[in-house]
C-alpha cells in the first residue's frame, strides 16, 4: 500500500546548501539540500554504492558527495556523475544513480512525493497563510505515526501546549470529514479563570484539529467563542524509524485582538514568548489514558484512503 | 595463486555485469566460517585471571594455569559443572585447542578434531614468541560485521578520502592495485608514487618531502579475518602491521591491532599504532550505518568500481567458501597453505 502524496518534510530554512540534511517521513530515509540556485532537492539517504547515507557527506554544486568514498549524485536527476580518481576518458555507467524525489516548496516547507505516479499540484501547505512572526521547530517523537495523528484527536493536549490556555476534553459534535481531513472540535478556557472548566456554560475558546486522511499535515487552531482565529499551527508529521514519528512545525498568531484574554496572556504576547509548545517528549502515561474516542472514524477512513501501490502507477 | 590487476574501463565492468546471471547481492553479516584459528587476544592480556571473548555467538574464557594459556567456553570456575552441556565446537571438553604466538593467544573454532597449527598464518614481521613492546598492541572495535571490517580496509578509495587528514588524500603520479587470491586468501598490492605526504608521516614522523612513493600489500586470511599488511613509504618507513578481525556476532568486530613500528624514529613509533583510535570513529561513522542496511532487503544491489575489485574478490571468495562450508565441506583447497611463508608476497625483501 502506499499513501501517494506529498509530504511536508523539512522547514525551508533548515535545508541548505551546505550540509544535507537527513529526514524521515512516511518510512522513507532522505536526504535534503540546496542546489546553486537554491532550489530544494531531495534523494533517497543511501548510497548505491555501498549503502552508507549520503546525509554524511556535503553538498558540492547542485549535487550530494557521499562521505563515505566520494561518489556524486545530481541532485535533480540522481544520477551519479563522478567518481574521484577515475581518469578523463572514463565514463560514469548511466544507470549508477540514486533515487531521486520530485520536491516543491510553499509557505515555509519542503515537501517531497513519495508517492507512485506524477506528483499532484497540491501541497498540503498550501493552506497555511502566515502572516507576521511564525514560531517553528522540529522534533523526532517516541509515537508512531497513526497513533500520533489518533492523538491529535483524542487528546491533542498530549501533544500540543497553548500558553495560558487549558484544553478540555469535551468534543463539540463528532469529527467532520472537510476533503481530506478530519476536523474535531473541542471546548477550551483560559487557565486565568476563577471557575474549573467544568462550571463554564460555554467554553470562551475553541481548539479546532484537522487531522489527514493521506499524508501527515495536521493543522491546530485556537478560536475564540465567536470563531475568530487566535493562533494558527501547521505541523507536518510522517513515519520515522522503530515507531517514532518525524515533526517539523510552523504557527502564528493572528493580528487581532482578542476579546476577554486575560492580562498575563496579552503580556507575554506583547513580549513576544511563543504562543504555543509543541511537544518533543510525550508521557506515555498520558497517552495511555486517553479514551480512544474521535479517531476512531479516523483509523477506518485513513486505512480506506490509501491506494494500492499498483493501482497508482 | 590467481591474480588481477584493476582495469581502467568501467564499461567494459558493466558489459560484463549484464552478461552475468543476476543473482543475490552479497550479505555481509551472514559468514560464519569455520575449522580456522582466531587470534582471540593479545597474549599480555591473557592471565590468570579469566577474560572473555566471543566469537560469533561462542563464548570463549582465557586465562592461564602455570602460565600455559587455557580457553573454554565457561568460565573456569564453572568447567566441572558445565561440562555436560559443552558443544561440539570444544568436543564435549569444554576446552578449545588453543596455541599461543606472535603475541596472541590463537583459539581455534570449528571442530577441535581439525585443529593444527600448520594451518597457523605466517606473520613474518612478529616475533614468534611475542616479544615485542607493549606500545605496539592497541584494540580497537568497530561497529559492523567482520567480513564488512575487512572489506573497509581492503578498500583503496574511502582510505583517500574519508582518512584524508591522516593517511593523505588519493592525489599521485600513478597508482596501480594488483589483487591476487586462492581459495583461502586475498592479497591486494598497491603501488603508488609521488603521493602527497601522509599527514601523520609529515607532521609526526618527520618526513619533509612533498610526495613519497609507496607500496602497501595487504594479505587477507578468509576465514579468519586476519589481515597482515606490510605498507612501506618511500621517503618514509614501514609500517607493517597486524589487523585480525574477531567476529563478535552480526553487529559488531573487535580488532586486536599489532603495529610493528619498532624500527622507526620516536615519536612517530608511538604514535601511529595509535592511529586507530582516530580512523576507526572516522571508519565507524559509515559502516554503523552500512551494516544495518545489509540486513534489509536491497531493492538494488551495490553498484562497483574499478577502485573496487580487491573487495568484490574478497566478496566471491567468501561467497564461494561459504557455500563449500555450507555443503560440509570445511576442507582447505591444495592452493591454500595459511602457514606459507610471506615475506616476499609482502614485499619485506625488496
Amino acid at each position: 500500500m502506499s499513501s501517494s502524496a506529498w509530504w511536508a518534510s523539512a522547514l525551508s530554512e533548515a535545508v541548505n546548501g551546505e550540509r544535507p540534511l537527513p529526514v524521515v517521513y512516511d518510512g522513507e530515509e532522505l536526504v535534503l539540500f540546496r542546489n546553486t540556485k537554491g532550489q530544494a532537492l531531495a534523494l533517497e539517504d543511501r548510497c548505491p554504492h555501498r549503502r552508507v547515507p549520503l546525509a554524511l557527506g556535503c553538498v558540492v554544486g547542485d549535487a550530494v558527495q557521499c562521505g563515505y568514498h566520494g561518489w556524486i549524485f545530481d541532485g535533480t536527476t540522481g544520477a551519479c556523475t563522478a567518481i574521484p580518481n577515475l581518469h578523463a576518458d572514463e565514463r560514469v555507467p548511466p544507470r549508477y544513480a540514486a533515487r531521486a524525489y520530485p520536491v516543491a516548496e510553499q509557505n515555509g516547507f519542503v515537501h517531497v512525493w513519495l508517492g507512485d505516479g506524477e506528483p499532484s499540484d497540491s501541497l498540503p501547505a498550501a493552506s497555511y497563510q502566515p502572516r507576521g512572526r511564525e514560531f517553528t521547530g522540529s522534533a523526532v517523537v517516541s509515537l508512531q505515526h497513526d497513533e500520533y495523528l489518533a492523538v491529535m484527536l483524542d487528546g491533542p493536549e498530549c501533544l500540543i501546549d497553548f500558553e495560558g490556555v487549558k484544553i478540555t476534553d469535551f468534543f463539540l459534535g463528532d469529527p467532520i470529514r472537510r476533503e481530506n481531513h478530519l476536523v474535531l472540535d473541542r471546548g477550551a478556557v483560559w487557565t486565568t479563570q476563577l471557575l474549573p472548566a467544568n462550571f463554564v456554560v460555554d467554553y470562551p475558546l475553541i481548539l479546532r484539529t484537522s487531522v489527514p486522511l493521506v499524508g501527515g499535515d495536521i493543522r491546530v487552531d485556537l478560536l475564540t467563542a465567536e470563531e475568530r482565529l487566535i493562533c494558527s499551527v501547521f505541523v507536518a508529521s510522517g513515519a520515522n524509524r522503530r515507531r517514532t514519528t518525524s515533526l517539523c512545525w510552523r504557527g502564528f498568531m493572528h493580528d487581532h485582538d482578542v476579546e476577554g484574554a486575560p492580562l498575563r496572556w496579552r503580556a507575554m504576547r506583547a513580549a513576544r514568548r511563543p504562543p504555543f509548545t509543541v511537544s518533543s517528549e510525550i508521557d506515555g502515561a498520558q497517552i495511555a489514558a486517553l479514551l480512544v474516542a474521535p479517531s476512531r472514524d479516523l483509523t477506518v477512513l485513513r486505512q480506506q484512503s490509501r491506494i494500492p501501490a499498483t493501482a497508482a502507477v | 595463486m590467481q591474480t588481477s590487476t584493476a582495469s581502467n574501463d568501467m564499461a567494459a565492468t558493466e558489459a560484463q555485469g549484464k552478461k552475468r546471471k543476476p543473482r543475490g547481492d552479497w550479505i555481509p553479516t551472514n559468514y560464519d566460517l569455520r575449522d580456522t584459528w582466531f587470534p582471540v587476544s593479545h597474549s599480555r592480556d591473557v592471565t590468570s585471571r579469566p577474560i572473555r571473548r566471543i566469537i560469533h555467538a561462542q563464548p570463549y574464557f582465557l586465562w592461564r594455569e602455570g602460565g600455559q594459556p587455557m580457553a573454554s567456553e565457561f568460565h573456569p570456575t564453572q568447567l566441572q559443572s558445565m561440562m555436560g552441556a559443552a558443544s561440539a565446537l570444544t568436543g564435549g571438553s569444554g576446552l578449545y585447542p588453543v596455541v599461543e604466538r606472535y603475541g596472541y593467544v590463537w583459539a581455534w573454532y570449528g571442530n577441535p578434531d581439525n585443529a593444527d597449527q600448520q594451518l597457523l598464518p605466517h606473520i613474518p614481521f612478529l616475533p614468534l614468541d611475542g616479544d615485542i613492546p607493549g606500545y605496539t598492541q592497541r584494540t580497537v572495535r568497530f561497529d559492523a560485521a567482520s567480513a564488512l571490517s575487512v572489506e573497509n580496509l581492503l578498500d583503496l578509495t574511502h582510505a583517500d578520502f574519508l582518512h584524508a587528514n591522516t593517511i593523505g588524500d588519493g592525489i599521485s603520479e600513478s597508482d596501480v592495485v594488483e589483487v591476487e587470491w586462492t581459495s583461502e586468501t586475498v592479497t591486494r598490492t598497491r603501488i603508488v608514487t609521488q603521493k602527497s605526504v601522509a599527514p601523520i608521516m609529515r607532521w609526526v614522523g618527520g618526513v619533509r618531502a612533498k610526495y613519497q612513493d609507496f607500496r602497501a600489500v595487504l594479505h587477507v586470511h578468509l576465514r579468519s579475518n586476519v589481515c597482515i599488511s606490510y605498507p612501506r613509504f618511500r621517503p618514509g618507513y614501514d609500517v607493517p602491521n597486524l589487523q585480525p578481525f574477531l567476529p563478535v556476532g552480526k553487529h559488531r568486530s573487535r580488532c586486536d591491532v599489532t603495529f610493528n613500528t619498532t624500527a622507526a624514529p620516536s615519536p612517530f613509533r608511538y604514535l601511529m599504532p595509535r592511529i586507530n583510535y582516530i580512523i576507526q570513529p572516522q571508519d565507524n561513522s559509515v559502516v554503523r550505518p552500512q551494516n544495518q542496511r545489509y540486513f534489509e532487503q536491497p531493492e538494488q544491489r551495490d553498484l562497483h568500481s574499478r577502485f573496487d575489485a580487491p573487495g568484490t574478490r574478497y566478496r566471491l571468495l567468501m561467497e564461494k567458501l561459504a557455500k563449500r562450508q555450507r555443503e560440509g565441506d570445511f576442507s582447505y583447497g591444495s592452493d591454500a597453505d595459511p602457514g606459507r611463508d610471506i615475506a616476499a608476497l609482502l614485499g619485506m625483501d625488496g
